[in-house]
């Protein structure tokens, strides 16, 4: 079961990672996978279905995208190859439908003129309404946008989704919580909650996995500040090299298990506090 | 790449057998060297593309990113050194996503002369190789047939002579960053000033265990004086037949996507428009 | 027999202004020293992107109408124009496809990109090699000439109609200097919400 929440500046990719026997080495588990630097993905049915698909999705990123454009294809685009991969699989002879879910998330530049947006946001005093109605991500507008891929190739975009076993009731619980204008560290914090509601066991840094797409760094007040578990730049640190006109970091990254654990702890004193009042 | 397309093969080479002659490609008629460090490697290229005796780009980037701790310097034809570093950099990519580790230079340079040696030459490729991988501090050259070579300095283009007898008589052992830096700098500004191919200014990439560093135009030793008056024509020099002004809004008639606010119900705006 | 390039003639240049960029080329169709047209233009328009082709002319009509398809599926693939920058990458990965069997033509690509609203140039060589000039491109049997011209009244910070002037003179002049190019031209100046289309006056020899 996994969960993912679109914020105003960014997404939050949440999942389980059950072991059936204590022997199993947790830290080689992984169900949230990069598949470039800007979009994730995760799934729910299969794993090695899903590990197909991961190794499909990067290399159509490449083959039919970056090899031609030079640059990543945007969060739709790479949505409808795997989808477009995942419906041949129910028409083709001596094949079976892949046994996956996913939800892709991703971060896309948007082409929209970034003087208009300046002068919208001067002429309009209420600017804050407008971005909390109008709708982010997507090719045009640039921002996060979150999709479900479902085996039948069929897809949709989301604000805030689960999928997997108890995907029903988490839906339900995201419905109750959900707003328009999330933070990414509320978002983050709806999302374990929410994982917490269907979750049986122990929630601990071993046991989730959060994956988060962010903002660009210069919407990001708290710039760099990343590896501290403070979330919203691109990590440029990440890059590995400087001097490159233009290079930004990767924007969708796992939170390592300190992170994730000092998350959980935050949580938990939430959730008394809910409980309290 | 797996999927060039030959389909004019037939006919210009037909065309060629008649005397035709054959297109000048852009070269990177160029200086690249590289040298291993204390602690690193780093490689420089000049900046001048020629197409004959022309000067067709006078600040070009010579330097290609493969991965992060791995650049590429590339002479030879332009465009084949461009695209052969792309495809090895897209493939590298896969791989290291793939394996959750990070590329190594003998895989890349492995990579790139398999590449190299399949098209027998026809693809005008010669490259240095540097980076910094799991395993350690590499630097490569790979010739076009597919040869290579693994040597602590090297030079490659048509100014290499020059820039070698910089290193040949300069290069020590155990160098910092800085006499790298210098010593390679040195050797690109050699082929600058001593070989016609070679031009403009110094490109440096700086590849340590911790991070690269590219500094584009590190040494800029032919600016242009700034031109003291100006040619500016008077406004109406020109004879025009005919004027048309074409706004915006036409411009973008053939694809237009409208967006509507959620609480409006409305239908889609779609206009298209193609080739109308 | 001459080369590919000599065949037909013609001349394309680019040039970056002041938040615009210009995009010219003369009218002639030849047959060696036989001038067959005088209304053969080598700018095509793809929406905000603007495409300069010199060369072989049946190869500038088959890459052109490539192109036409090309960002015409791209449009209605991805519900937006194509960006110049995008469209140099496209128009270069397209020309080394044919590497080894190439199209005999010197593309030039002039725009305004619509995020940043920044002037875009780039020239190529006929393998798809990019030149990414921040001042001038030029192509064609002319461009050795243009080279020339360019180089002397090109000035940084040129305004719409100023640009207008420098890049007329410079395509005029360098035309009148090359026996396959001329017969009148066309001069695009592209702004951020209009594009200017004028049609020179120029010799008829």
């Amino acid at each position: 079961m996994l969960i993912s929440d679109e914020a105003t500046n960014g997404i939050v990719l949440a999942t389980e990672k059950k072991s059936s026997s204590p022997l199993i080495d947790p830290p080689s588990l992984s169900k949230i996978s990069l598949i470039t630097p800007n979009i994730g993905m995760v799934y729910s049915g299969m794993g090695p279905d899903y590990r197909v698909l991961v190794d499909k999705a990067r290399k159509v990123s490449h083959t039919g995208y970056k090899r031609i454009y030079n640059e990543y294809p945007p969060t739709r685009i790479l949505v409808q190859d795997v989808a477009r991969v995942m419906q041949e699989a129910t028409q083709s002879g001596g094949v079976r439908p892949y046994g996956v879910s996913l939800l892709i998330a991703g971060w896309d530049d948007g082409v929209e003129p970034e003087t208009q947006e300046l002068a919208d946001e001067g002429l309009e005093t209420d600017a804050e309404k407008k971005k909390a109605s109008g709708k982010t991500g997507g090719i045009l507008k640039g921002g996060p946008s979150l999709y479900q891929v479902d085996p039948s190739g069929s897809y949709f975009p989301w604000k805030a989704t689960a999928i997997g076993k108890s995907a029903t009731s988490a839906k339900t619980f995201l419905e109750k919580r959900y707003k328009e204008d999330l933070e990414l560290e509320d978002a983050v914090h709806i999302a374990l909650l929410t994982l917490k509601e269907t979750i049986e066991g122990e929630m601990n840094g071993e046991t989730v996995e959060i994956g988060i797409n962010s903002t660009p760094q210069e919407l990001a007040p708290k710039a760099d500040q990343h590896d501290t578990g403070i979330i919203g730049a691109p990590a440029n640190d990440l890059l590995g090299y400087e001097g490159v006109e233009g290079a930004v970091g990767p924007r969708f990254r796992k939170l390592s298990k300190e992170v994730r654990s000092s998350r959980l702890i935050s949580t938990t004193s939430d959730k008394n506090q809910d409980v309290q009042s | 790449m797996p999927g060039f397309d030959f389909s004019n093969h037939n006919r210009n080479a037909a065309l060629h057998a008649q005397g035709v002659p054959l297109p000048k490609a852009t070269s990177t008629g160029t200086t690249i060297v590289g040298a291993i460090f204390d602690g690193g490697v780093v490689i420089a290229a000049d900046t001048r593309a020629t197409a004959g005796p022309i000067v067709a780009d006078k600040n070009c980037e010579k330097l290609h990113y493969i991965a992060p701790q791995i650049w590429c310097a590339g002479a030879g034809t332009a465009a084949d050194t461009e695209f052969t570093t792309a495809i090895i950099s897209s493939n590298l990519e896969l791989h290291a996503l793939s394996t959750g580790r990070k590329p190594r230079v003998v895989t890349c340079m492995t990579m790139l002369k398999q590449h190299l040696f399949r098209y027998q030459g026809h693809i005008g490729a010669y490259l240095v190789v540097a980076g910094v991988d799991p395993t350690g501090v590499s630097l490569f050259t790979v010739h076009a047939h597919g040869s290579t070579d693994k040597l602590p300095y090297v030079t490659m283009g048509s100014g290499s002579l020059a820039a070698m007898a910089v290193f040949e008589t300069q290069w020590k052992q155990k160098m910092t960053r800085e006499e790298a830096i210098k010593l390679t700098s040195d050797a690109i500004q050699a082929g600058i000033f001593n070989d016609l191919g070679s031009g403009s200014n110094v490109d440096v990439c700086i590849i340590t265990a911790e991070k690269t560093t590219l500094m584009r135009n590190y040494i800029t030793p032919n600016q242009r004086e700034l031109k003291q008056r100006d040619y500016k024509f008077k406004r109406g020099t020109t004879a025009v037949l005919k004027e048309k002004v074409i706004t915006r809004e036409e411009i973008s008639k053939y694809v237009t996507v409208h967006e509507l606010s959620s609480d409006d119900d409305v239908v889609v705006v779609e206009k298209m428009d193609i080739d109308a | 027999m001459s080369s590919p390039f000599a065949i037909n003639g013609g001349a394309c240049v680019a040039m970056v202004g002041k938040d615009c960029v210009a995009i010219a080329c003369d009218l002639r169709l030849g047959l060696q020293s036989l001038t067959v047209s005088n209304n053969f233009p080598k700018i095509f328009s793809y929406g905000d992107v603007y495409l300069g082709l010199t060369g072989l002319a049946t190869d500038v009509s088959t890459v052109s109408d490539l192109f036409r398809y090309k960002v015409n599926m791209y449009r209605l693939r991805e519900e937006r124009q194509i960006s110049p920058q995008t469209m140099a990458n496209l128009v270069s990965t397209s020309l080394y496809e044919k590497r080894f069997g190439p199209y005999f033509v010197s593309p030039v690509i002039a725009g305004l990109n619509h995020k940043t609203g920044k002037p875009f140039i780039c020239g190529f060589d006929s393998i798809g090699c990019i030149d990414f000039a921040k001042d001038f491109i030029v192509s064609g049997t002319a461009g050795d000439q243009l080279f020339g011209t360019c180089e002397g009244l090109w000035e940084p910070g040129l305004e719409p109609d100023d640009l207008f002037e420098t890049i007329s003179q410079a395509l005029l002049n360098a035309m009148d200097r090359d026996a396959l190019s001329g017969w009148g031209a066309h001069v695009y100046i592209i702004e951020k919400d209009k594009v200017t289309k004028r049609l020179l006056k120029g010799r008829q020899d």
